[in-house]
């Protein structure tokens, strides 16, 4: 297991101060109803479907993972090998909980689950990140989208 | 995490984070984050427990309804179950001949021990009807192979456009890493990640051949490969000094 104490002093020091942008703002969007929610996961542990290409790097863009995708069809391309991966090698919901959000649809629980989910690679500079981050948001609205799930690794 | 969470909050779109580590989440100040005490890798906790999951998800859903912000962190109450060692789990037989070798025999071990390991892994196809070996683009052999003539000092040419020798390199580590740890994984017993990473690192050809291929490439004169090799091969956790 891979815990954050499990990990070199210096990299543990590293991940738990991580550097975020100082932000002028404060955002927050009071969220509608789950059960009128239409909900996506924004990954950052760099998932690609396997016909895609892998992140190669601290790449600044996304990749998309629309909802018809196999779970065979599931990779983790993530630059750092410094976290469990046997957990999604098992099951891709410990990562990308697309089944777990579709049963809540199902149920009703939430109002329904996003066309096309997303994943960029966690380990890259937010700045870098921010306008694909923005065109990301124009994505997710054209697809009715209110709330955003964003799962680590 | 915290960053994405911003931008598209200002966008207008409601976020939620998962955080794998509270001290990060509160240095960055995510919109709302909901902190589980889980293994780094698994945000949503133990693999095919949906109920675990499921709390998880609601926990973090229901973040998304009210008021209490900017800048909301709750903590979820439960551990992961599977981060508990499973005695009933046993590794995939190897014969001692493929552990216990010279260093020179290495690559031919990696190799020999990722045929053994076919059965293995057909069985985990099976009953997970899932791999996350790929990333290389290359049948896992040619990936044994690629990964073993490197070890051989052959410094062999990248066997796929657009992709530079050391990249391929490292996703055919990756690829390496994942069929052996799904191939042990096969079966009814639930290992927790550091049984498997044990076995791994300690007891396979295939763990030894990495360890080693770090040790020959980190002496190479060539930066950016020495870059992946110290960074992208041996986790960490596992590397070994001196």
């Amino acid at each position: 297991m891979t815990r954050l104490t499990d990990l070199p002093p210096g990299q543990a020091k590293r991940l738990a101060e991580l550097e975020c942008p100082d932000f002028e703002t404060r955002p927050w969007v009071t969220g509608a109803a789950l059960s009128r929610c239409r909900v996506a996961i924004v990954s950052s542990a760099g998932l690609v479907v396997r016909s895609d290409n892998p992140f190669r790097g601290r790449d600044p863009d996304y990749r998309r993972i629309p909802i018809t995708t196999k779970k065979n069809e599931l990779l983790c391309s993530h630059i750092s090998i410094n976290f469990d991966r046997t957990g999604f090698q098992e099951d891709w919901n410990v990562v990308f909980p697309l089944d777990r959000l579709n049963e809540l649809a199902a149920e009703t629980v939430i109002g329904s689950v996003a066309a096309t989910h997303y994943s960029f690679m966690g380990a890259t500079d937010p700045v870098q990140m921010e306008p694909h981050a923005r065109e990301l948001a124009g994505r997710l609205k054209a697809d009715a989208v209110d709330a955003v799930v964003l799962t680590p690794v | 995490m915290s960053a994405l969470g911003h931008y598209l909050e200002e966008e207008g779109i409601a976020t939620v984070a998962i955080a794998l580590i509270r001290a990060q989440a509160e240095n960055t100040k995510p919109p709302r984050a909901l902190w589980v005490p889980f293994e780094l890798g698994r945000p949503l906790g133990p693999p095919n427990d949906a109920a675990f999951q499921r709390r998880v998800l609601l926990a973090a859903l229901n973040m998304l309804v009210g008021d209490g912000g900017p800048v909301r962190i709750i903590d979820f109450p439960e551990d992961d179950p599977r981060s508990q060692p499973d005695p009933a789990w046993q590794p995939p037989f190897m014969p001692g001949a493929l552990v216990d070798g010279a260093v020179a025999s290495l690559a031919s071990r990696l190799e020999a021990e990722i045929l053994l390991f076919h059965g293995a892994h057909q069985r985990w196809m099976a009953q997970y009807e899932r791999s996350t070996v790929g990333l290389s683009g290359l049948a896992i052999v040619e990936a044994a192979r690629y990964v073993a003539d490197w070890l051989r000092g052959k410094a062999p040419a990248s066997p796929r456009d657009g992709f530079s020798p050391p990249l391929i390199l490292r996703f055919a580590v990756d690829d390496l890493k994942a069929y052996c740890l799904e191939a042990a994984g096969a079966g009814t017993a639930k290992p927790s990640s550091r049984q498997l990473g044990d076995w791994l690192w300690n007891e396979t050809a295939t763990g030894a051949a990495l360890y080693a291929l770090r040790d020959l490439l980190l002496t190479q004169e060539d930066d950016r490969l020495r870059l992946i090799v110290a960074n992208f091969i041996v986790p960490a956790a596992r590397a070994r000094t001196g």
